[in-house]
């Protein structure tokens, strides 16, 4: 950047406002001249200038001087006479003027390197937001996302999964023996209730760590901002306001500050629309049912499943909003927006890892608190046993409390092709936090219980074990990145077999669907997706927009999950899937 | 100059960024920075920042909307800073 030199003379500096408002300004300098009192406080110029500008404090001040009155009553007769010429206040009349002479002197003195050049920034931009190509452009960094979250973390999720099977409960099992419970309830309680709830959905920790990998890199390189504004334009175009992509963008993490994030809407009607549009975003909490039921029932097409189910998220909140927009939300002109695209940057390690962090601490707090104890709820209910069959902690599963209160909703699910009471528990358990629904599973298909049979391990091999299988794990990852583009350099390797979970899933969905698992499997993802809300939602769309919008989002979410997952599930079957 | 900025960001069909209209009207970027500011003074335009938010961070999780930091809020995500024509009520 460089200055020009110049000549300073001594003229006093002086803005020329142009014709109006100089004649306005003058006359008012003579008569702020011909009072002494005001000249020996104010200069006449600026002074006029303020009282046109309807200044709070010189104004009061003024007022206080003798004379001073006049003054202003002869300042609001200019100020009137400017207003109804223009149509806009003196003061906006002013910064204008100024604000063009800002501009005018700048561009006469500063060079800066072609400053009206496009930047790096702004030559990505006329790509990225371009307006045929910003949506594609999108929809591929989406994949490209659910790439990472399927294929690259599957070698870690398979290693804590073995964890989990292996050691930890080789060692869980070991204490208790210990201390003589290993025939006691407490042991149910430790590795059917805790085990297979809170650890089946632990094992998923590396799946929305990538998720939340993806989102930091999408955040920090600036790329986020200009995916909402992207998204911005594609809602204007359908009808919906464009400020509600903001908080629906936000839905991809978490509902909860998506409903808070309406607050930016500036109109009730508007924010309401968009609260009961945002949990149609597929938040973290439901990666974990998709990754398993994609990987339980299209291995080959994990990715893909878990991407459809994403974008039927975005193309079911546009069609509801449309339908809301032109029904019980008919109103509101859309307002015009400026947005400050910050310019691209490669994302820093510290900026990334912390923001990962933070939001995988979030689950893990999850984890160890609702799952944790909705883990421990179901594990009660399922060993009550009902009928007078075993006793607590001592009953056939079927015969529990758990499956009895499951069974009562079952036939509302028939349909849909998934009518178990194992499928109806873990859907009912959902509405505490999605990814209970994966923990009740673990818990229900009662894989992994206490008279599972492991390989006995001394401690010292468990740990080797541990560690040789994460490096492995780390290796695998590795080899996985290329996967992102459809580079495969695991060759004829072996894929892992099945885990115990998975098999339990695909065995209960062929018996429940009449031998269409995989179309049941594919309802049910459906099905989540759209369904009743988590409770932390739930609560936030009652603080936000009342017991009644609470409860229009939790019956409206039920029912139109229902319909679409019935006709994913009957359509497949007329088409003969 | 200050009409025009207001009138672009009525009259754009979707949203507008800063450089694309510092570019089109032929202004500095923080000469616009000012302008913008202005009319958020003025009340005809409004910050985009949910209530009881200080910037575009958006929070959620049990600190219910009100944002006290990363380390207090299990989930926190920078959001655009933007701004909107204010509705006349």
């Amino acid at each position: 950047m460089t200055a020009s030199t110049n000549t300073f003379d001594n003229t006093p500096f002086v803005i020329d406002y142009g014709p109006d408002l100089e004649d306005a300004i003058s006359q008012l300098q003579e008569r702020i001249e011909a009072t002494p009192k005001l000249t020996q406080r104010y200069p006449a110029r600026w002074l006029a200038i303020k009282l046109l500008e309807e200044d709070n404090i010189v104004s009061a001040n003024v007022a206080g001087i003798s004379g001073g009155a006049e003054i202003l009553t002869i300042a609001s007769q200019y100020i009137a006479n400017l207003r109804s010429k223009y149509g806009e206040d003196v003061d906006t009349l002013i910064a204008d003027r100024r604000y063009s002479w800002i501009n005018h002197l700048v561009r006469e003195i500063i060079r800066q390197g072609g400053a009206d050049e496009p930047t790096t920034s702004d030559k990505i931009d006329q790509i990225v937001t371009n307006r045929w190509l910003g949506v594609p452009i999108f929809m591929l960094a989406m994949w490209a996302v659910f790439k990472l979250t399927t294929d690259v973390s599957a070698p870690y999720l398979d290693w804590i999964t073995d964890v989990i099977g292996g050691p930890i409960s080789n060692w869980a099992l070991a204490l208790l023996a210990l201390v003589e419970l290993e025939n006691s309830w407490v042991a149910s309680l430790v590795v059917e209730g805790v085990l297979a709830g809170v650890g089946g959905v632990l094992v998923f920790v590396p799946v929305l760590m990538s998720l939340f990998l993806a989102l930091a890199l999408l955040e920090d390189s600036g790329y986020m901002s200009r995916a909402a504004y992207v998204m911005d334009r594609l809602m204007r175009m359908v009808g919906l306001h464009g400020k509600a992509f903001v908080p629906l963008v936000v839905g991809f993490g978490c509902n909860v500050p998506a409903i808070y994030a309406t607050r930016t809407l500036e109109n009730r009607r508007d924010r309401i629309l968009t609260g009961l549009l945002a949990p149609f975003m597929s938040c973290g909490a439901r990666l974990p049912v998709y990754v398993l039921f994609a990987t339980v029932f299209f291995p080959a097409y994990s990715s893909l499943a878990v991407f459809a189910m994403y974008l039927l998220g975005i193309l079911v909140a546009v069609l509801i909003g449309l339908v809301l927009k032109n029904t019980l939300f008919k109103t509101s002109e859309t307002t015009g927006m400026i947005m400050e695209l910050p310019p691209y940057r490669l994302p820093t390690i510290r900026n990334v890892w912390s923001s990962m962090w933070q939001r995988t601490k979030g689950f893990l707090h999850g984890a160890a608190t609702i799952i944790l104890l909705t883990s421990i709820v179901v594990w009660a209910l399922m060993a009550v046993p009902v009928g007078g069959e075993g006793a607590f902690a001592d009953t056939d599963i079927d015969s529990s409390l758990f499956s009895r209160v499951s069974d009562l909703v079952t036939p509302v699910f028939k349909p849909l092709g998934f009518g178990s009471w194992e499928a109806s528990g873990a859907l009912i358990s959902g509405f505490v936090a999605k990814e209970v629904v994966v923990s009740t599973l673990g818990q229900v298909y009662n894989v992994g219980g206490p008279d599972k049979v492991l390989e006995p391990t001394t401690f010292l091999e468990d740990v080797v074990s541990i560690v040789t299988s994460f490096a492995q794990a780390t290796i695998d990852t590795f080899k996985s990145i290329p996967l992102i583009l459809g580079i495969d350099l695991f060759g004829d390797e072996a894929q892992d077999a099945p885990s115990e979970l998975m098999t339990a899933i695909r065995t209960g969905f062929e018996a429940s669907s009449g031998g269409r698992g995989a179309l049941a499997g594919l309802a049910f993802m459906v099905f989540v997706l759209l369904y009743t809300p988590c409770m932390a939602v739930v609560a936030a769309q009652r603080q936000e927009f009342g017991a009644k919008w609470m409860w229009t989002s939790v019956i409206g979410q039920f029912v139109i999950a229902w319909l679409v997952a019935f006709a994913v599930f009957q359509g497949g079957l007329i088409l003969g899937i | 100059m200050l009409q025009q900025v207001l009138h672009e960001i009525e009259t754009a069909n979707g949203p507008v960024y800063y450089g694309e209209l510092a570019r089109k009207l032929g202004v500095e970027r923080s000469a616009l920075d000012g302008m913008i500011q202005f009319w958020v003074q003025k009340g005809r335009l409004r910050r985009n920042v949910p209530p009881g938010h200080t910037d575009s961070t958006i929070c959620g999780g049990s600190c219910r909307g009100s944002c006290p930091g990363p380390n207090s809020c299990p989930f926190v995500m920078k959001t655009p800073q933007a701004y909107s024509i204010r509705i006349q009520e």
